[in-house]
C-alpha cells in the first residue's frame, strides 16, 4: 500500500497539471484541492496570457526600444539615441499628420455623439414595424469596411451619386477626394455615417435599461417630455454617454483603411492620418525606428483615452 | 393646434425622420446593388438611372475572374473561421479561469490582459511584424491567423458572462468526479452560448474584414484576403465600377448573412462590447 501511495505523493505538487485526476484522490485533503484549483485556474488563463505577452507586450517593448535605433530591416539596428524623436519632431509631415488625425477624430466623434443618441431615441419609441426598422438600421454594422470604402469612393467620383444628388439642389460638381479642402470632410462623412448605427445600438441598450417606473413617476409629478429627457434620461444614461464619447474617439484615431484605399493620404497629405504616417514611414521608406517613435506618440494618445474608458467601464457598473 | 393634436404631429414627425434616416443609411447599399447590375457606361449615366435597364448578371462572373477572387474568398474564410475558433477557445478558457478560480496575481493577470486593449495593431504594427518574422509567420497562413487568435476584448466579454453563472453547477460536477477541463468543456461552455455567439459573430465580422495585418504580413497573391483583393482590383482598373460593385456585393454576403441569421446575438454583442469598432 505504501508503495502505491508513493508515486501519487510525488505527483501531487504537479496535480494541477493533470486535470484528469479524479477529485476522490484528493478528498479529505482540502489544502491540496485548493492548490490544485489554483493551478487549474492559472492554467486556464495561461494560453491567452502567453499569446498576449508574445504578440502585444513584447512588440510594445520592442517598439519602445526600436524608437531609439536606426533600423531599415536589412542591416542590423544601430543605436542613435533620441535622433528618431528629433527627426519625427522636425518632420513637417508628422505635424501635419497629427493635426489631420486630431481633425478627423473630433470631426467624426462630435456629430456621432449627438446623432447616434438621436437615432436611439427614435428607435426606442413604439412604432409599427419596429423590429424590422431596427434591423434595417443596424444591418450596416455588419458590413465590411472595404466594401464601404469602395462604395463611397464610387459615389464620390466627380460623375458619381453624391454630385448628382447635390446637383438637384444646385451645387456644382466637386472632385471630392482630389480637392484639398474636401478630401478630409469627405472621409469624415463616411466615418459619421458608419458610426451612427454602431453607437446607436449602444445608446439603445442604455435607454432600454432605464426602468419605466422613473418615467411614470416623473409624469405623475407633472414633467413634460423635455423635462423627462433632461431629468430622467440624461442622468441615467450618463455612463453610456461618456462611454460612447471615449469609444468613438478611440475608434476614430485608429482609422487607416479609408485614407489608404480612397485617397492614399492625399491630396497633399490632407488625409494622411497618424496610423498612415506610421505605415508609410515603416513600410514604404523602411525607417522602422522613426515609425516606432511616431507610434509612441500615438500610443500616449490612446493610453490616455483608454485609461478614461476603463474608469468609465468600472463606474458604469460593468465591473 | 389643440394639446391633443400635438403628440400626434410629433409622432408623425418622428416617423418621417425615422424613414428619412433609414434612406440615408441604406442608400449606398442600394446604389451598390443597382450599379453592380448595370453596364459599364450606364453607371455614370445622366440623368441618373436608379435601376439598370436590363440586369447584367454577367458582371458577377466577369468581376470574379479578375484577380484570384475564389482564392481571396477562401483565404478570408480560413482566416475568419480560424481566428474565430481561436478566440472562442482561448478567450472562454481565460474568462473561466479569471472568474471562477482564485490564484495569486489573478487580478494582476486580468489587468495585464485588459491593458492590451490599449495596443491596437496600428500602434505596434512595426514590432508585431518583426515578432511574426522571428517566428517564421510571414507569407503563410500561420502568419495571417496566429497573431490574431486571442483578443483581450473576448476575454473581458467571457469573464463578465461566466462570472454570473452559479458556482453550484461547477461544484456539483466536481463532486461527481469530473475533471477540471471536463467541467469547462461539458458544463461551462454549453452554459454560455449567448456570450459565445456574440463573440463568434464579432470576431467573424472583424476578421473577414481583416486588411491591415494581411497587407503587412502576406505579400504573395495567393495569400491575399478579400479586402486586399478588392482594393487591388480597384487600383488596377478604377473605371470598371460596375464590376467592382459586383465583387463588393459578393464580399458583403457572408457578413450580411451572418448578421441576418444571428442578429439578436450580434446586436447584443455590439451593445456589450467595449472597444470594438
Amino acid at each position: 500500500m505504501a508503495e502505491s501511495y508513493a508515486p501519487a505523493a510525488k505527483v501531487r505538487p504537479k496535480a494541477g497539471f493533470d486535470d484528469r485526476l479524479p477529485l476522490g484522490a484528493a478528498r479529505g485533503e482540502r489544502l491540496s484541492l485548493r492548490a490544485r484549483l489554483r493551478w487549474a485556474g492559472f492554467l486556464f488563463v495561461l494560453p491567452a496570457l502567453l499569446h498576449l505577452l508574445t504578440f502585444k507586450f513584447y512588440p510594445m517593448i520592442e517598439a519602445a526600444r526600436l524608437s531609439f535605433f536606426r533600423y531599415d530591416l536589412l542591416t542590423p539596428p544601430v543605436f542613435n539615441g533620441l535622433q528618431n524623436y528629433k527627426a519625427v519632431w522636425e518632420n513637417p509631415l508628422f505635424h501635419q499628420s497629427f493635426w489631420v488625425s486630431a481633425k478627423y477624430m473630433f470631426g467624426v466623434s462630435l456629430p456621432e455623439w449627438f446623432l447616434a443618441l438621436g437615432l436611439a431615441l427614435l428607435l426606442n419609441r413604439q412604432m409599427p414595424g419596429q423590429s424590422l426598422i431596427r434591423l434595417a438600421y443596424f444591418l450596416p454594422i455588419a458590413m465590411s469596411q472595404i466594401v464601404v470604402a469602395m462604395v463611397w469612393k464610387f459615389m464620390y467620383n466627380p460623375l458619381g451619386l453624391v454630385n448628382t444628388l447635390l446637383g438637384f439642389v444646385g451645387v456644382g460638381r466637386i472632385n471630392w477626394l482630389s480637392t484639398e479642402e474636401t478630401a478630409l470632410p469627405a472621409l469624415i462623412a463616411i466615418g459619421v455615417w458608419r458610426g451612427i448605427p454602431l453607437f446607436g445600438v449602444i445608446y439603445l441598450a442604455g435607454l432600454q435599461s432605464i426602468p419605466k417606473e422613473y418615467y411614470e413617476a416623473a409624469t405623475i409629478d407633472g414633467a413634460g417630455p423635455w423635462q423627462r429627457f433632461v431629468h430622467v434620461t440624461i442622468p441615467l444614461l450618463l455612463p453610456t454617454i461618456l462611454f460612447v464619447m471615449v469609444m468613438s474617439l478611440l475608434s476614430a484615431v485608429k482609422v487607416f483603411l479609408n485614407p489608404l484605399v480612397m485617397t492614399e493620404g492625399g491630396p497633399n497629405g490632407t488625409t494622411r492620418v497618424l496610423p498612415y504616417f506610421i505605415y508609410e514611414t515603416g513600410f514604404a521608406y523602411y525607417r522602422m525606428g522613426e515609425a516606432a517613435a511616431a507610434s509612441m506618440v500615438l500610443f500616449a494618445f490612446v493610453f490616455g483615452l483608454t485609461l478614461i474608458q476603463l474608469r468609465l467601464l468600472r463606474q458604469g457598473g460593468v465591473e | 393646434m389643440s394639446r391633443k393634436a400635438l403628440p400626434r404631429w410629433g409622432g408623425r414627425l418622428t416617423t418621417c425622420l425615422t424613414i428619412a434616416g433609414l434612406g440615408l443609411v441604406l442608400l449606398p447599399y442600394f446604389w451598390m446593388l443597382s450599379s453592380s447590375l448595370k453596364t459599364g457606361s450606364e453607371v455614370f449615366d445622366l440623368p441618373i438611372k436608379w435601376l439598370p435597364e436590363a440586369a447584367q448578371w454577367g458582371n458577377y462572373p466577369d468581376a470574379l475572374s479578375r484577380g484570384k477572387f475564389p482564392t481571396y474568398f477562401f483565404n478570408s474564410a480560413v482566416v475568419a473561421f480560424a481566428v474565430m475558433t481561436g478566440n472562442l477557445i482561448f478567450c472562454s478558457m481565460a474568462g473561466y479561469g479569471l472568474s471562477k478560480f482564485r490564484f495569486p496575481c489573478r487580478e494582476a493577470c486580468f489587468r495585464l490582459i485588459l491593458s492590451t486593449m490599449m495596443l491596437p495593431l496600428e500602434i505596434i504594427l512595426v514590432p508585431t511584424f518583426l515578432v511574426a518574422r522571428q517566428f517564421g509567420l510571414v507569407n503563410n497562413y500561420g502568419g495571417l491567423i496566429v497573431p490574431l487568435a486571442v483578443d483581450a476584448f473576448g476575454i473581458f466579454l467571457m469573464r463578465q458572462y461566466i462570472k454570473d453563472l452559479p458556482d453550484s453547477l461547477i461544484e456539483a460536477a466536481r463532486l461527481d468526479g469530473c475533471s477540471e477541463f471536463g467541467i469547462f468543456w461539458r458544463i461551462i461552455l454549453p452554459n454560455c452560448k449567448p456570450a459565445l455567439g456574440a463573440l463568434a459573430l464579432l470576431t467573424f465580422r472583424d476578421n473577414w474584414d481583416q486588411f491591415l495585418w494581411p497587407l503587412i504580413v502576406a505579400s504573395k497573391d495567393v495569400l491575399k484576403t478579400f479586402p486586399l483583393g478588392l482594393a487591388q482590383m480597384e487600383g488596377i482598373d478604377s473605371a470598371a465600377y460596375h464590376e467592382i460593385m459586383a465583387a463588393a456585393v459578393v464580399g458583403m454576403i457572408p457578413t450580411a448573412l451572418v448578421f441576418l441569421l444571428f442578429q439578436r446575438a450580434f446586436v447584443r454583442g455590439i451593445a456589450l462590447s467595449g472597444l470594438k469598432e
